[in-house]
């Protein structure tokens, strides 16, 4: 079984393959770059300070002090929740589990935020009023 | 060939990097000041000069908040509280400034927007589904009449003639901080930006590609995470303010208590669920929503149209009104009542 | 098979073992990506002696070497396994139903492709379990394999023009058939 044809230059079909390829890198990339909940964050701010960023897919209980005390945030399951606060409305455990937007604790400061793609629930909109 | 596939290989990684120096991007910063969460979104070609320039915004912010706080032992207005009654109080430029745009909403709105509501308001607490003695609310409605608030420009004081009576600064301070802050950002160079302080929000300039900011109307009556929007309106150097009976309430009895009262009786407005106001200054829209939600559907859009603002009301059936100058600019999402 | 065909296949096994041996050597900024020279040797392997001496001399380097660098039968090692098979298969099949459509370089790709494609089936179905993860490599690997299959696919070329100009030359014990 000798090799098939004695011509090795490049052919019609590497031309096309290659160019195929490069467009499927590339537009895979692109689709990533859009589809995927790439490097989705919590952010944890506490007393307008930026104290943690931590991917969501890691089981963490965290511990950040504001000006009434320790408020305690629990992150499982790639969601998010404001476990234990020492405000009085107590509006921010109330909202329990979260996977996107924000959970706000106005008294005690603290802001938990998910950042990245599968948080553009609202891609084309850059304010909310109301 | 070859050309063609080096030039797309080109055009595929530009794509991918955005290769476009100096282009204008978004910086977008939250804090919590002015007890709510106020964001600052600006577009500039310099992370830097965004950073400062924000970070400026904010402080503008604070100081407003620490000015106008009603809740603050040490505010100018705690102090104009204080002393009601007794003597006129010397307050800063910008507290003047506010209590008198306050005063000219109150009277275009024939008192339905009315910041000497405080005593009222402090009856209702809406954490705790504390409602008013009918008695006490009765007592304390004689001391709400905004004309009983006198302002001299030229000496700088502010003065509330009876006793018992106090001011509260809450339904305008964030649209009046909006303003301020959008002022401050454009003075640092900015040229295109939004300050949101909770509902109110002021836009100034374009988005980076030129178009208009797409600001959502919150679904005053939303059941689950794809209803959150009632509307998008594109907007550029305007503001806009919602007032709705979905933010502050507690329901008793089948009865829904919010946070919008009514002046002349003390108790929560019924003729609309949400109102929005837009106009170049969010010191007016922030005070005019409040201002047309007391007012109803009817009368509200009146007064809209004889002050040349736009403005959406859902009605408390769950129609939409719309006044006529926006209907090129907004897509309503959907109507659920 | 005769004893001069499992010379051959011993001979190359060596060579692809060689290669892949040395590029454990060469530092990779990502610790999977690899240039994979060694498929170098496979097409080569493919385009004189064809598919089954191909496969045997994958399935040598990747016990062989998994052996000398002790990863026999861990993850790293069916990884390589399944992509190194799949990629002489896929070369092996195309060379034998479109001969002539594809230079070594076409081939290559192709290979290279493949081998990847497998080793992502693999590690999702064995090792990691988790789509997301396995979709955002993805990209990686197909843009990464693209470049390296066309690096080999140039390689074994130049070898393949060189060895079949040799052989016209004066054939050696080495080519037969």
């Amino acid at each position: 079984m000798r090799s098939k044809g004695t011509n090795h230059n490049t052919t019609f079909g590497d031309k096309v393959l290659l160019l195929l390829l490069v467009f499927l890198s590339v537009y895979s990339f692109i689709f990533i770059k859009e589809v995927m909940p790439e490097g989705s964050d919590i952010r944890i701010e506490a007393a307008g300070k930026l104290l943690y960023t931590l991917p969501i897919h890691i089981n963490k209980t965290v511990e950040v002090n504001g000006p009434l005390g320790t408020t305690v945030v629990e992150i499982r399951d790639s969601r998010v929740r404001i476990k234990e606060s020492p405000c009085n409305n107590k509006i921010c455990v109330h909202e329990g589990w979260v996977r996107s937007g924000a959970i706000i604790c106005l008294p005690n400061r603290v802001i938990v935020s998910i950042t990245g793609k599968a948080n553009k629930k609202h891609e084309d909109i850059d304010g909310i009023t109301g | 060939m070859k050309k063609t596939f080096i030039v797309f290989i080109a055009l595929a990684i530009c794509a991918l990097s955005s290769c476009n120096p100096g282009k204008e991007s978004i910086y977008k910063e939250s804090r919590i000041t002015m007890d709510t969460l106020v964001t600052i979104t600006v577009s500039s070609s310099s992370d830097t000069v965004a950073k400062a320039a924000v970070d400026k915004a904010f402080r503008e912010i604070d100081k407003l908040g620490k000015l106008l706080n009603f809740f603050a032992g040490d505010s100018e207005v705690t102090l104009i509280n204080k002393s009601a009654g007794s003597m006129p109080v010397t307050v800063s430029k910008e507290t003047l400034d506010v209590i008198e745009r306050a005063l000219h909403v109150a009277d275009k709105t024939e008192g339905a927007f009315d910041i000497s509501i405080g005593p009222v308001s402090s009856l209702w607490d809406f954490h705790t589904k504390t409602m008013p003695e009918e008695d006490a609310l009765k007592e304390k409605l004689k001391l709400v009449s905004y004309k009983n608030v006198v302002i001299d420009r030229k000496n700088s004081t502010v003065f509330l003639k009876k006793k018992g009576m106090m001011i509260d600064l809450g339904g305008i301070a964030k649209g009046y901080a909006a303003d301020r802050a959008a002022e401050v950002l454009k003075n640092s160079g900015i040229k295109s930006g939004i300050v949101a302080a909770a509902g109110d929000i002021r836009t100034f300039g374009t988005r980076p590609d030129g178009s208009a900011w797409n600001i959502g109307i919150k679904n005053p009556r939303q059941t689950g995470d794809d209803d959150e929007i009632l509307a998008v309106i594109r907007l550029s150097d305007q503001a806009i303010s919602t007032s709705g009976d979905y933010e502050r309430y507690f329901i008793k009895n089948g009865i829904r208590y919010h946070h919008i009262l009514d002046p002349k009786t003390g108790r929560p407005a019924y003729g609309c669920r949400s109102v929005s106001v837009i106009t170049k200054e969010g010191v007016f829209t922030d005070a005019f929503s409040t201002g047309v939600f007391v007012l109803g559907p009817r009368r509200g859009m009146e007064i809209l149209k004889k002050m040349g603002f736009d403005g959406i009301i859902v009605d408390s059936d769950g129609n939409i009104l719309m006044t006529e100058g926006i209907k090129g600019k907004i897509e309503v999402k959907g109507n659920k009542p | 098979m005769e004893s001069q065909d499992k010379y051959r296949v011993a001979l190359l096994s060596s060579y692809a073992l060689a290669l892949h041996g040395f590029e454990t050597l060469i530092p990779s900024p990502i610790p999977w990506l690899r240039l994979g020279l060694s498929n170098i040797v496979t097409l080569v392997t493919l385009y004189q002696y064809g598919m089954k001496p191909a496969l045997m001399v994958t399935l040598i380097r990747v016990v062989l070497g998994s052996l000398f660098l002790g990863t026999f039968l861990g993850p790293a090692f069916f990884l390589s396994l399944g992509g190194g098979l799949a990629g002489a298969f896929s070369m092996g099949i195309v060379i034998t139903l479109f001969p002539g459509l594809f230079s070594p370089l076409g081939l290559s790709l192709i290979g290279a492709l493949f081998h990847n494609t497998a080793q992502l089936f693999i590690a999702y179905l064995f090792f990691i379990q988790r789509i997301d993860a396995i979709i955002l490599v993805a990209p990686v690997l197909i843009a990464a394999g693209t470049l390296t299959g066309a690096i080999n696919g140039i390689a074994a070329r130049y070898l393949v023009i060189e060895i079949q100009k040799a052989d016209r030359e004066s054939p050696s014990p080495m080519t037969g058939t």
